[in-house]
């Protein structure tokens, strides 16, 4: 078997990429992507086992550099606790809702028995930003502007309640994208509700 | 159970099987026909369309479920931290199992493809609407702060599945959380929850300066 190149993988990840958003995932095939690129479909099977695992690595990528950005608003002093909790809450849902991050996410749970897709999402998406959130709060609570908790689980929490009032909706489909006013709106409800949830009295 | 309801189970019960194992795609109205016995019609009379079928053998087994969980919450709402922590607890059991987890993850993987999200959200808010309601008695009675019970709900949703749900759904994790895992998780969730939703200092203040008065008068005047 030839040696993988990384050129040849990136321009089979652009390749897909250009499939997946003209067609969709359902309607892209192997095939396709493999027409638009050249060489043998062993080849493309080479790099990706799967159109499943080839479609994760392109939106994957497409968002990772988004993520990190998100985290980054948590690298500040907290010395206003709230506004640093809020910008961290819409660029975090500004992601979450896109049309790429939603696809991840339903084909991750969609396929999490047949395929290592809701793994490898979990290890690279879900616990990276638990884990920062968690941290970021760790240093707060130490400094006693919240009340001593397990910063692991108020991070969950926090996350969890950013994403209460839309998630369903995205998810089920029920409404196509999320607009910034919509998000701004959630994150402020949701920080609220957690700050009072894990304030000192 | 009538003759048509009787029906209605078995179609129910062959069709959730069917769409388990094949997807929503994969299952047609015919093939679930030639399952349960009968004609089309008969099938079509029950349930006018796939879709709605679809949505109805996704969630029977949670609308089943939350009238009894439901009733945790139908005290008279004296002590709400344990009414809440008892309902945590009961729905966190009934949503983490194998077989609601794989419900759910076939629900988010067909909804939206099918067309049939919609059904689901009107489903899924006619049950949190049951919940809401509760908060709003507690809210009427100054147990909680006034506030959208919705939200309220949704909050309190969020928090409850908040550590537990998600690598179940992405199958990091395999093994479904026992009793005393969910009402640990259901604990502190209603913690934050009653904490956050707690009537505002104001009103507090206001109660304990009456609660002072009162204890300073002379037992005659009580």
């Amino acid at each position: 078997m030839k040696t993988k190149t990384e050129s040849k993988r990136q321009a089979i990840l652009q390749a897909a990429a250009e499939v997946f958003r003209e067609v969709g995932f359902d309607r892209a095939s192997m095939s396709d992507i493999r027409e638009r690129i050249g060489g043998s479909k062993a080849t493309l099977y080479n790099y990706f086992p799967s159109k499943e695992k080839l479609f994760f690595e392109v939106m994957h990528h497409a968002k990772e550099v988004e993520l990190e950005a998100i985290t980054g608003e948590l690298n500040g002093d907290a010395s206003d606790l709230k506004r640093e909790l809020v910008r961290f809450g819409q660029k975090f849902l500004a992601v979450l809702y896109s049309t790429e991050a939603i696809a991840v996410r339903r084909l991750s749970i969609a396929e999490s028995r047949h395929s290592d897709i809701g793994r490898l999402s979990f290890e690279q998406a879900v616990a990276p930003i638990e884990k920062q959130v968690a941290e970021f709060l760790r240093r707060v609570m130490k400094r006693e502007a919240l009340r001593t908790a397990d910063p692991k689980i108020a991070a969950m929490h926090l996350l969890s309640l950013l994403e209460s009032e839309l998630l369903q909706r995205v998810l089920l489909g029920v409404i196509d994208g999320v607009k910034p006013e919509a998000i701004n709106g959630a994150v402020r409800r949701a920080v609220d509700v957690f700050l009072s949830g894990y304030e000192r009295r | 159970m009538s003759k048509s309801d009787i029906k209605r189970q078995a179609i129910i019960e062959n069709a959730y099987r069917l769409f388990r194992a094949r997807g929503f795609d994969g299952t047609s109205m015919a093939h679930i026909t030639s399952e349960v016995g009968g004609s089309k019609a008969t099938l079509y009379s029950h349930f006018p369309s796939k879709e709605e079928l679809f949505v109805e053998c996704m969630m029977a087994a949670l609308e089943n479920y939350m009238p009894d969980t439901l009733k945790h919450l139908d005290a008279s709402c004296s002590d709400p931290e344990a009414a809440l922590r008892n309902f945590g607890t009961s729905v966190l059991n009934f949503i983490c199992s194998p077989e609601q987890v794989e419900v759910r993850r076939l629900m988010i993987s067909e909804a939206a493809r099918s067309g049939t999200g919609r059904l689901f959200f009107d489903k899924i808010s006619a049950l949190r609407s049951q919940i809401a309601s509760f908060l709003t008695t507690c809210m009427v009675s100054g147990l909680l702060r006034r506030d959208d019970p919705d939200l309220a709900a949704d909050h309190l949703g969020a928090l409850l599945e908040a550590e537990i749900l998600e690598p179940l759904l992405l199958h990091v994790r395999e093994t479904a959380p026992d009793e005393e895992e969910t009402a640990l998780a259901a604990r502190r969730a209603v913690a934050a929850f009653l904490r956050a939703y707690a009537p505002t200092s104001g009103r507090m203040k206001a109660l304990a300066r009456l609660n002072a008065h009162v204890r300073r008068l002379p037992p005659h005047e009580l």
